[in-house]
């Protein structure tokens, strides 16, 4: 048995037994798992985490299943990569990257929401799951669907760049190309989840789906040797995961797994996409939805159901946000590849960026020690650096011609 | 059809009878569950009732006005 108590609206606080749904009938707001943190308290010790398997599931209590996990038993427990050179460079005391560019199966932090998704849909008895995406999450309930036996369907814009098709199509979805543009799928979306019986993972399954980010703060936490850090940089798409990072780091403490918190948060956003950046520097909660124009794509939501949610967390710990342009998102991605070998996406080279705007801001003091949430591997956006890198040197297959071009380069 | 919608006014339009006049020149039928109005502009979270053709229509009338209209869900494309 699990700990799941139910489902609770984040505006009126009616409660709700755990179904498939994800909005309160009465006042529109979205639902919430809660747990009974007593029960788990009981349970669940640093001792007993550190004798489980490293993937997401070693914190399972704190997860919404009820029975054992069925989808994802290799995904998270990604490194926490201590960032010397990249600290140097900024002039930062102690620096981490959490890399989720090394998430099973699929190279991004989807993998573990979709675990989650995945595994609570099979517990509901869902045969067939969907979902909309530009990327990241098409890949990745394509390939935990394929594993877990699940038929798929998997709605994209007709327009998205070939290369990312074909990385869902890879694992055999049934992949539906909308003719439309990106409030056109939405909008349908909606429209099928309420008519089809499936678990579509970021609508009806969403209470659960957005459970899975927590197991990146869970992680930060015991890589950092069981204490949080007194920053985190968050990539904000929806806000969720910038939120379910700090309900994590509530519920160690809640559970009695670390005495205290005192951690800021802060959002990183592309200036073409940045509601809730704009908000955070306006200072007010509201969030004004915009059409988004950014290489950033997996970031490029413009009407961030989490938004909100968000912007109090921000405020809540004394955090800010950051927004920075396509070529500081470039310069950035090449950054973090030179100094530390980790090939990110353009969300990557958005945190990476806007944590720098943050410690030149003074924001984020130089003796904090940071960690910066990096969600995809560079390998799913390469188009976006395409261009922006040195090129081969050319020769000929002959020792003199290599000779020549050696005697070039280390003389540059 | 009923659709279930989250309207954003730019504070110029907070003062103005915006839903009303949608809602009786397209025939649709709005049923309020949350609202809040800031310094700088004001939310509405509600389900609309009507044809769809007067749906379409009246939620086009809002737009031009200056209203966003988006779904409650917010943004399913990921």
């Amino acid at each position: 048995m699990g700990f799941v108590r139910g489902l609770k609206c984040r505006e009126c606080g009616r409660e709700y037994p755990v179904d498939p749904i994800y909005v309160c009938e009465f006042c529109f707001g979205p639902l919430e798992v809660v747990y009974d943190y007593d029960g788990i308290k009981k349970v669940l010790t640093k001792e007993k985490i550190l004798s489980r398997p490293q993937n997401l599931w070693r914190y399972k209590e704190l997860l919404p299943i009820d029975g054992e996990p069925t989808v994802g038993l290799h995904s998270g427990f990604t490194p926490l990569v201590r960032a010397k050179k990249l600290a140097e460079h900024l002039g930062m005391k102690e620096l981490y990257i959490k890399d989720d560019t090394v998430t099973h199966p699929t190279l991004s932090f989807k993998d573990r929401v979709v675990a989650v998704a995945l595994s609570k849909a099979k517990e509901f008895g869902f045969d067939t799951v969907a979902c909309a995406s530009t990327g990241n999450l098409a890949h990745s309930v394509s390939a935990h669907g394929a594993a877990a036996g699940l038929k798929r369907y998997i709605f994209i814009p007709a327009t998205l760049e070939q290369s990312k098709i074909v990385a869902s199509l890879a694992y055999g979805p049934n992949l539906i190309a909308v003719d439309g543009n990106y409030d056109d799928v939405n909008r349908l979306c909606s429209e099928v989840a309420n008519k089809h019986n499936w678990a579509f993972v970021n609508i009806n399954i969403r209470p659960f789906y957005a459970e899975g980010s927590k197991t990146q703060g869970y992680e930060i936490i015991e890589q950092l040797g069981w204490k949080t850090p007194d920053a985190v940089v968050v990539p904000c798409a929806s806000g969720s995961l910038l939120t379910k990072i700090w309900k994590s780091f509530k519920e160690m403490k809640e559970i009695g797994i670390i005495d205290n918190v005192n951690t800021k948060v802060f959002s990183a956003q592309a200036t073409g996409c940045s509601p809730i950046v704009a908000a955070i520097k306006e200072g007010t909660d509201v969030i004004r939805p915009v059409k988004p124009d950014t290489i950033a794509k997996s970031l490029a939501i413009g009407n961030p159901a989490d938004g909100y949610y968000a912007t109090q967390v921000i405020k809540e710990t004394g955090g800010f946000g950051a927004d920075v342009s396509d070529a500081e998102i470039i310069d950035a991605i090449k950054l973090l590849a030179e100094t530390e070998g980790i090939f990110a996406e353009t969300a990557g080279g958005v945190t990476l960026a806007s944590a720098m705007k943050l410690i030149d801001s003074g924001h984020i003091s130089k003796g904090d020690v940071t960690v910066l949430c990096i969600t995809g591997n560079g390998l799913k956006t390469k188009e976006a650096i395409e261009g922006h890198t040195g090129e081969p040197h050319h020769i000929d297959p002959n020792l003199k011609s290599f000779e020549e071009v050696l005697k070039k380069i280390t003389s540059a | 059809m009923k659709t279930r919608v989250k309207l954003t006014f730019p504070q110029n339009l907070i003062k103005e009878p915006v839903l009303f006049t949608m809602a009786k020149k397209f025939d649709i039928m709005p049923n309020i569950r949350r609202a809040r109005v800031t310094e700088t502009a004001g939310e509405i979270v509600l389900e609309l009732e009507g044809s769809e053709e007067n749906m379409n229509s009246g939620i086009e009338y809002m737009k031009q006005q200056g209203v966003a209209i988006e779904l409650v869900e917010g943004d399913i494309l990921e």
